[in-house]
Parts: structure tokens; C-alpha cells; sequence
């Protein structure tokens, strides 16, 4: 019942669709009414005025300023013969990768989208069928399993990744082989900036952090003496990016940027740069277990100033690995997992009685994705062109992580959350009025 | 769709070349390049195995057809079809590249490069050679070896040690190895970068050098003329000191001095969404997700489809008014993924067919004259 309920949350959230949900209510109605055509944002990525790049110029093109196109036929294409089902490819960081743990919450939440859909199937519905396939490190991989999932297995679509290397190198295959990505876990900005017009994110991505957090520490903290201190790796190099224009383009440059390596347990060259530096507050970059211990070690340094974060560093091991350290430091969320909204707390029991334990951001949006893509195959029919179409009508889903609102580029724009430690715990602040 | 190749094999020798807007005064301007006399269309019914064709090559009168389900090869008016069943590592066959030395047909898949030598395939995958990765998205043979673009990097192949080289983010410029597109000049070696713009290197003296979009942004291009549209390659092809760099974003010209963007637009090429440019001499034939268009950078052709068959020529030539006229026929789709050019003719990969794309030739230039001033008298 609580299945059915959570079906009905999420698919009375999709509006502004070119397609109606075909997933059954079961005799409740919808607590979300569908609401007015969606506008996109003034500017790309709904980026604050004064964050714009170039903002003082008109530049000779801007791009992504309507919903990226699909010329090419195929719609009315033959279903395929014999269908037994509608596969799904799945592909999912391996549960040894860095991204092990994030990404077997994102399966769960993958799985328990595609079980309730199968349990609330029409008579004559075909079921869907998961075909998961795991990512690898190694460079180039994700295109060799995405011509699996689209050529070898028959998939009609794509789920996946968070690594932001295999999505990307997964997507350009994906343009070839005309198959849909649902992403669901990239923070990497640019997966969705390259007009590839067959990949869809729900996971509000690093662009937005950085606006959220340039916002924070400048405007709303009045910090002018801003240090780094980040993962070198590609999603620090990638990530900061925005955060680190916006800081400037508001008048206080980073003056001091200082890398670790993944994984790395000495942090005393980069505490004592920037403790030189005299900043006023330092954004920490990276994982959870590494971004502790720099915020632990930046203490121990004698570094004192407010620190901040995106969300990459929130989880367990950060509150672990900075061991008190990090009270006071105020990081950036999708959405508030505290939250008390009917839609959240019956994902998160449904959740914790197939799991015994509680989602995270990763589940979530997993699930909000699976269901998206979902309503989509069913709308549309064994036919990955028509699924496309479908799926890019979405301009608005309320799902269990709240109102999703999707520009031109079919990429999140949700509001983000501010989180503070206290007491060793992330402590969620009220939604802002106005959602910024 | 079948009403339309119906149309383009039926309607084929016929070019209606009925000027819209007739240019008045003074007769237009020599092009500097051929049009299209007419299209004709190759689908399932003429042994096409797939609609979808990714890459084309015509040399030495066959035509070479990569396809979704298989490799294709028209001669005589047949098509014999090569796939795994005869060795072909993918039946998806992304890239083609003849060895002008040997004869040798090189074919990129989703799933390793092939060589069809002598009636035999070889074939090289990511873990029976020195192939970066599996997925091959360009090939181009030149400078004793041939280079493969692959998701991990390019790999090269010596043509007598038959050893290869990785050229990738740790001995190039380029920051990530997702490469695209490998095209040479006599002396230099481009390759077209996701995310990296281009990167030339000089073969003989093995230095390298990175062309990026100067103002680092995606979602605009600050200023025109100043580098690659966009840092996102989607294609590159040198030809006669000309570099073309495609994008999704619109394309660039290169003369080893001074970049030229072209947007849609802003000039007359269809579509900002470019999948492959050939090019002759220094025209461009670009290949785009909305039909074709043709220039050096000053005069432009552009054909497309229209819904109830037949087709559009766009012609601008500098300072005219743009002419319209009808075409009989189109076409197979305006979704095109490739072209090769002949002296008498184009093929057209296209999303929905293989197309031969008849020139008018010099004769045909000459009655387009005379139907251009029959147009303005009238």
C-alpha cells in the first residue's frame, strides 16, 4: 500500500509532459495538482545576475536556451518482436570503487523504483527487467559497457553513473547508439553542457553548489579572504570551478587554492599556505573521509575561520575522520533529509523495511530518476526515440527529495538546502523563503 | 519515409531548379564548389542491412556503407553486407579510412578497428593490441601508421613494426583522452577533443600545441573568430591548409593563421548540431542533424528535405540575396552522419539511408546559369 502511495507521489509530480503517467493511482488521488506551464530560468543554470560570465558583454552566441533538439527519425519504427519485457541497463560504480557505497544505495533505490512499477503494472503491461552492469576506473570502460547495455542486452534505456568520467564517456556512446540516460548521481556540471540530447540528471549538480556557496560565504557571511583546499582529482578540478568564478566575479578571488590527494592523511603544507594566507574562511572540496581529516587537520593547524563545503563531503565518514572538528561548518544539500514531507518519510519507510536502513541522496534521486524514466517507457513504448521525446517534455517532477525543475538542458535546478555540524551531526537550516 | 525514397528513385535525372526568389540584375556569381543535381536513395529494399548508416567512403567504385548492422559494400549495383558472422568485430561500424598505399579498408565499430585486406579481416581490439579502448569513433591512415580516435585516446599503428603508441593525457596536450576525431595534414596530426578543443602536433619535430574555445564557457561563445567554436569536438578534417573543427555548437575554420566560427544564424550553415564535415579543396561539406550544408566560408549551399518529398537549396553567395529553390528530390534524411565526395558525385550517410548525391558538374553548372538568368528575366 505504502508502495502504491509513493507511486502516486511521484507520478502526480510529473508535469508540463507531452505524455500522461501510466502508472495506476489504485483510488487515491494525487496530493500534488499539476501546475502551470513551467518558464525556464532568465539565465542558464538560473545563475545569479552578477554571476554571469562575461555579464557586462552580450556575447555573440548563447546556447541552451531552449530544450536541446532530436532530429533524427526513428519514432515510428516497428516495435521490437517478442518482447518479454523492457530492459533497463544499469551502470553502477562496483561496490570495491570509491563510489562503492554510494552506488549500491543508488542501485537500491533503482530497484525498489522498478519493483513497485512492475507490482503496479496494467493487465498487458510487459515488465521491466533491471540489467545491471558495473563501471570500472579504468578510462574508457563506461563506453565499452554502454555498448553492451545498448547493442548486447537490448536495453531501451540507461541508468547511470555517478562517476562523472564514465557518464561522460558513457554518454558520447550514447549518442551514437540512440539510447536514453537517466543520471542520477554526476555532480560534474558539464554532463549535461555538451547538446547530447539523450541524458536527462536529476542530482542537482556542482554549478548549482557553486552558486549556493559563492552566495553564502560572500553575500550572506561577508567573508573577503577565501581559501581552498580541495581534492586534485577531476571532480575538484571540475567541481570548484563555478564556486571559484562566482567568488571572483563578486570581488574576493580565492587567494589561496591548495590541493590533496585522494586519499591523503598529511595535510601540513597546505594548513600552513593557508594559514599564511589569512583567510577568513576556507571551503574544503573532496569526499567525506578526506575532507575530514582536512577540516581536522586545518584545526589542528591553528586555522579558525569559518569553514565550508559542497555536498560532496557530507556523510558518516567526514563526521568521523574531522572528530569534532568541523562544529560550525556549513555545507550545501540537495534537499533536507530531515524533512518531515509526506513524500520523504514514505520513501524512507518503504526504504528502511527492504533494507533496514535509511536512504540517502543517492537512493533518492535514483528513485526519483528510475520513476521519471519509468512513467516515460511506459508512455512511449518499446521505442528508445519516442522514450527520449517523453522524457524531455519533463520540465517539473515533484519527487521524495522535493519539486525538481529542469532547464533546456534536462538538468535540475531544485533549490539547495544549507546543512551546519553541530554536536558532530548535520543539522538542516529551514528552507530559505524564495528557495535560492 | 518510404513515400519520399519512392520520390528520390522515381524522381530521379529530374531537377526542377525553379528559383523562388529570382535574383534581379546583374547574373549571380560563379560558386565555388558544385551543387547537387539530384539525390538518390538507398534503403532496405536496395540491400541496405540497416537504415541507420554512420560513415560512408566511395574509392575506386565501390562505396562503402558502415551501418548499424554491419558494413555494407556497393558495387555493381549490389550491396554485399560484411558482419561479425565474417569477422567484423561490431556490426556497428562507425568510421572508414582507405590505406591509399595498399588498398586496405579500415573500419572503426563500437567494438575495435578493423583491417580488410585481401578478402581477410584482422582485427584489433583493446586487449589483442595496443588499441587505447574498444569504442573507435575516426580513422585516418597516413604518415606510415594509421591512427584510431578512440574513448581513451588515440592509438597509432606503424605500418611495418605493426607496434602501436598511446597518445593520450599523459604525453599530450590534451587534459582528458576523449578524442573524437583524427584527421592529417602533410606535416601535422589534429586531433578533435571532448573538452580539449584541438590538439595539433608536429609530426616531425613531435611537439605539441592545444587550440581551446578562449573564453572556457559552454553555454555561450563570447566572441566570434577567436578559436574552436567550442571546446567539445565532435569532428575534425584537414584538407587543403584548411583544419574544419565540428562541434554541437557550430563549427570553425582553421588556416594555420586565423580561426573563422560559423553558427547557425548567424551565416547560413542549417544547424549548430554537426556530426561530420568533408571537405574538398577548401569547401566543407557539413553534415548536420538538419540536412547538408556546403561552403568555403564565404559562398553557401544548404540542402534539405521538405515533409511531402523533394527538397530545398539555399544558395548565398556574398552580398546577394539568399535564392531559394525546389528540389525533385533529397535527401534519404536530413540527419546526416557522413559524407564522401567524388569528382562526380557525394554519398551521404544519413540516419535513414545511404545517399548518392549526383553533381552538376560543369555542364550542370552551365544550364544553372542559364536558368538563373531565365529566372532574373522573368
Amino acid at each position: 500500500m505504502r508502495a502504491a502511495r509513493l507511486a502516486i507521489l511521484g507520478l502526480a509530480g510529473l508535469v508540463g509532459l507531452g505524455f500522461a503517467p501510466a502508472m495506476p493511482a489504485a483510488g487515491e488521488s494525487s496530493p500534488v495538482p499539476a501546475s502551470a506551464p513551467v518558464a525556464w530560468p532568465a539565465r542558464y543554470g538560473n545563475a545569479p545576475e552578477e554571476l554571469v560570465p562575461f555579464r557586462r558583454v552580450e556575447p555573440y552566441q548563447k546556447f541552451f536556451t531552449e530544450p536541446l533538439p532530436f532530429y533524427g527519425p526513428g519514432r515510428d519504427a516497428p516495435d521490437p518482436a517478442g518482447l518479454k519485457s523492457l530492459r533497463v541497463g544499469l551502470l553502477a560504480p562496483s561496490p570495491a570503487s570509491t563510489d562503492g557505497v554510494r552506488g549500491d544505495m543508488m542501485r537500491k533505490g533503482v530497484e525498489m523504483a522498478i519493483d513497485e512499477a512492475n507490482v503496479s503494472k496494467k493487465p498487458g503491461d510487459l515488465p521491466f527487467e533491471l540489467v545491471v552492469r558495473e563501471d570500472a576506473p579504468l578510462w574508457g570502460s563506461a563506453a565499452n559497457i554502454l555498448v553492451d547495455l545498448a547493442f548486447t542486452d537490448d536495453c531501451l534505456a540507461v541508468i547511470g553513473t555517478i562517476d562523472s568520467t564514465a557518464t561522460h564517456v558513457a554518454l558520447r556512446v550514447a549518442l551514437k547508439a540512440e539510447i536514453f540516460m537517466m543520471n542520477t548521481g554526476s555532480c560534474d556540471q558539464t554532463v549535461t553542457e555538451t547538446f547530447i540530447p539523450w541524458l536527462m540528471r536529476t542530482w542537482p549538480d556542482d554549478r548549482q553548489h557553486g552558486y549556493r556557496l559563492a552566495d553564502l560565504v560572500v553575500k550572506e557571511r561577508g567573508h573577503k579572504r577565501i581559501a581552498m583546499l580541495r581534492v586534485n582529482d577531476r571532480n575538484g578540478r571540475v567541481g570548484v570551478k563555478t564556486f571559484t568564478d562566482s567568488v571572483r566575479r563578486l570581488g574576493h578571488p580565492v587567494l589561496q587554492e591548495m590541493r590533496f590527494l585522494p586519499g591523503a592523511t598529511s595535510f601540513d603544507a597546505q594548513v600552513a599556505r593557508i594559514k599564511a594566507a589569512e583567510p577568513d574562511a576556507v571551503v574544503i572540496w573532496g569526499e567525506p573521509e578526506d575532507a575530514g581529516h582536512a577540516a581536522a587537520a586545518l584545526r589542528k593547524g591553528g586555522v579558525t575561520v569559518p569553514l565550508y563545503g559542497p555536498e560532496r563531503v557530507y556523510g558518516p565518514a567526514f563526521l568521523t575522520a574531522s572528530a569534532g572538528a568541523a562544529e560550525g561548518m556549513t555545507i550545501t544539500y540537495p534537499f533536507d533529509p530531515t524533512s518531515k514531507a509526506e513524500a520523504w518519510t514514505a520513501f524512507v519507510g518503504e526504504f528502511q523495511k527492504r533494507h533496514a536502513k535509511e536512504p540517502d541522496a543517492f537512493a533518492a534521486y535514483a528513485y526519483d530518476g528510475t520513476r521519471i524514466l519509468l512513467a516515460a517507457m511506459r508512455a512511449a513504448g518499446p521505442n528508445r526515440f519516442r522514450i527520449r521525446d517523453a522524457v524531455a517534455t519533463v520540465k517539473k517532477y515533484d519527487g521524495v527529495t522535493g519539486p525538481m525543475l529542469f532547464d533546456p538542458t534536462f538538468n535540475n535546478l531544485a533549490p539547495l538546502r544549507l546543512a551546519k555540524v553541530q554536536g558532530n551531526a548535520f543539522r538542516f537550516e529551514p528552507a530559505p523563503a524564495g528557495g535560492k | 519515409m518510404r513515400s519520399k525514397a519512392l520520390l528520390s528513385t522515381l524522381g530521379a535525372a529530374l531537377l526542377l531548379a525553379v528559383p523562388l526568389r529570382a535574383l534581379a540584375g546583374v547574373p549571380p556569381a560563379e560558386l565555388p564548389f558544385p551543387l547537387i543535381e539530384r539525390f538518390e536513395h538507398f534503403g532496405l529494399a536496395q540491400g541496405l542491412p540497416a537504415w541507420k548508416v554512420h560513415c560512408v567512403l566511395a574509392d575506386k567504385g565501390k562505396v562503402w556503407a558502415g551501418t548499424t548492422k554491419g558494413l555494407a559494400v556497393l558495387e555493381g549495383g549490389k550491396f554485399t553486407v560484411i558482419g561479425p558472422e565474417q569477422g567484423l568485430s561490431h556490426s556497428v561500424v562507425t568510421t572508414l579510412a582507405i590505406d591509399p598505399s595498399t588498398g586496405d579498408l579500415w573500419a572503426g565499430t563500437l567494438r575495435g578497428l578493423n583491417r580488410i585486406s585481401a578478402g581477410k579481416i584482422e582485427t584489433f581490439t583493446q586487449t589483442n593490441s595496443g588499441l587505447p579502448n574498444n569504442v573507435v569513433y575516426s580513422v585516418a591512415v597516413g604518415h606510415g601508421a594509421v591512427w584510431a580516435a578512440t574513448a581513451a585516446g588515440v592509438g597509432r599503428r606503424d605500418a611495418k613494426s605493426g607496434s602501436w603508441s598511446l597518445y593520450d593525457a599523459t604525453n599530450t596536450l590534451m587534459h582528458e583522452p576523449w578524442t573524437y576525431a583524427v584527421t592529417l595534414s602533410p606535416d601535422k596530426l589534429y586531433v578533435g577533443v571532448w573538452a580539449g578543443g584541438i590538439v595539433e602536433q608536429d609530426l616531425a619535430r613531435g611537439t605539441w600545441k592545444e587550440y581551446r574555445d578562449p573564453d572556457g564557457e559552454f553555454e555561450l561563445d563570447l566572441a566570434p573568430d577567436d578559436g574552436p567554436i567550442s571546446d567539445i569536438s565532435s569532428w575534425a578534417t584537414w584538407e587543403d591548409g584548411i583544419l574544419w573543427q565540428a562541434s554541437y555548437f557550430g563549427i570553425a575554420r582553421y588556416d594555420g593563421t586565423r580561426w573563422k566560427s560559423y553558427l547557425e544564424k548567424k551565416t547560413p550553415l542549417v544547424s549548430n548540431f554537426v556530426n561530420f564535415i568533408a571537405a574538398k579543396g577548401q569547401v566543407a561539406w557539413i553534415c548536420t542533424d538538419r540536412g547538408l550544408t556546403v561552403t568555403d566560408g564565404t559562398s553557401w549551399a544548404t540542402y534539405k528535405s521538405l515533409e511531402k518529398g523533394g527538397g530545398t537549396l539555399e544558395i548565398t553567395r556574398p552580398g546577394a540575396k539568399v535564392e531559394t529553390r525546389r528540389m525533385a528530390t533529397a535527401a534519404s534524411n536530413d540527419f546526416i552522419l557522413g559524407a564522401s565526395i567524388t569528382e562526380s558525385e557525394v554519398w551521404l550517410a544519413t540516419s535513414h539511408g545511404l545517399t548518392r548525391a549526383v553533381l552538376a558538374g560543369k555542364r550542370g553548372q552551365a544550364a544553372e546559369r542559364k536558368t538563373n538568368a531565365q529566372g532574373a528575366s522573368r
